[in-house]
């Protein structure tokens, strides 16, 4: 059963990395990763059982406590450089910066 | 079996996200790249049992490389510049290093071979005698702490040299160069009219500190240490700065406080080694510190790992704030 669930998991990374990849637009990226980042967290949470140790739940609760801060960071960069010169981002479609 | 699948499978994604971070020319597409890069490292660590790694990867590559990466690109222009020349000597130089170590791949034991000379040397001997010596569970923490203990100093010298060397570039408001703590720009940050970040934020702190704690005096027991915990202890502080503003991050936690950290926690793992000296042991031979060996031991180790959490803790905020002051 773990290992099914471990296996449903690294598919939905694959297909977030796939995104994460293609983009197209920056927003795209930040949510892969974040995305990433969860399932990353659920992954080693299911290991950890199917290993049979699961006091290596300690990792995954290290990564769901600083995951958001790596979000936080990327939210607070954009607003600087937005104060600053926005116009210099050719890749971003301007009617998803909303 | 299914180690190795796992293994294969993640090494592919990892090497597949390699070839990206290279190719990108946007480079804030690179630093989210590199966060995945780092996820995928701390997942295939863990899947080969090296929970101690992947803990320190999680810690350092999940918030703070990030973090780190973001205010280095505040500083800089944010696509690479085009450069020709020399690619396709580099493409050579690269492909024959690649094919030298795929080489001596093949001399190396198998995965999990029990006849691999690692199993065969110190390994076993660490194993056995650990509980006699040093009567800790985690292994990993007696080799880092004890048998490897100037190892170990080593590593907490190159972070503190490697914070020296960020601070003597950038300068610190306050503590390094002529620039006052009051330059700082004051006042709220973006995040900070934002109620949901902020409350999440606020609710959030007091546990990482908590689980910093936790993994810096469990450490003997379970995955983590020192650097672990020093790097969740920034990664806290850090979180503060980016919700309540870089200048109450630095009122926290002076500038001043800061450069005591980084070397107060090289010198008390050093001051250790004296210590043991002046009781007429070997430098860093912890069981002379108790009239008991293993309590001696078990002494030094908790000393030592704390030694490395404020330098691990001190450097990586000199170095965000370094970053954080220069982008204002």
């Amino acid at each position: 059963m773990f290992l099914a669930a471990s296996v449903a998991i690294l598919v939905t990374m694959v297909l977030a990395l796939a995104r994460a990849l293609m983009g197209p637009s920056v927003y795209d990226r930040v949510l892969a990763v974040n995305m990433l980042g969860t399932k990353t967290v659920l992954f080693l949470a299911v290991v950890a059982f199917l290993y049979e140790r699961p006091d290596f739940l300690d990792l995954a609760l290290a990564y769901a406590l600083i995951n958001f801060i790596g979000v936080l960071a990327v939210l607070q960069f954009f607003e600087n450089r937005h104060s600053g010169d926005a116009s210099k981002e050719p890749e971003k479609p301007k009617a998803g910066e909303a | 079996m299914m180690t190795v699948v796992f293994g294969i499978f993640l090494l592919t994604l990892l090497v597949i996200t390699a070839v990206a971070i290279v190719k990108e020319e946007n480079l804030f597409t690179s630093v989210m790249l590199t966060g995945i890069f780092s996820l995928l490292m701390a997942a295939n660590f863990f899947i080969l049992d090296a929970a101690d790694v992947a803990l320190t990867e999680a810690a350092i590559g999940a918030g703070i490389s990030t973090v780190l990466l973001l205010g280095a690109l505040a500083l800089t222009p944010r696509f690479e510049r085009k450069g020709r020349t020399g690619r396709w000597l580099a493409l050579f130089v690269v492909s024959l290093t690649t094919l030298v170590v795929m080489y001596a791949t093949f001399e190396k034991p198998r995965l999990g071979d029990p006849n691999a000379p690692v199993h065969q040397h110190v390994a076993p001997w660490y194993l056995e005698q650990t509980p006699l010596l040093i009567d800790i569970p985690n292994v990993v923490t007696a080799v880092l702490g004890s048998y490897r203990a100037y190892d170990t100093l080593g590593e907490v010298i190159v972070v503190l040299t490697a914070g020296i060397g960020v601070l003597f570039v950038l300068g610190l408001p306050g503590a390094v160069g002529d620039r006052k703590r009051e330059d700082l720009a004051t006042g709220r940050t973006y995040l900070s009219h934002h109620l949901v970040p902020q409350v999440v934020g606020r609710l959030l702190i007091p546990f990482i500190l908590l689980f910093a704690f936790y993994v810096q005096f469990h450490g003997e027991y379970g995955p983590g240490g020192g650097f672990q915990a020093g790097a969740i202890f920034a990664a806290a502080i850090i979180l503060y700065a980016l919700i309540e503003g870089e200048r109450e991050a630095l009122t926290v936690i002076t500038p001043r406080m800061l450069m005591w950290m980084m070397s107060g926690g090289a010198l008390l793992y050093g001051g250790v080694g004296i210590v043991t000296m002046l009781l007429g042991g070997n430098f860093l031979e912890y069981s002379v510190l108790a009239a008991n060996p293993v309590t001696g031991q078990q002494l030094g180790i908790i000393v030592i790992e704390l030694g490395v959490g404020i330098t691990v803790a001190g450097v990586l905020l000199a170095i965000f704030h370094a970053f954080a002051a220069r982008g204002r």
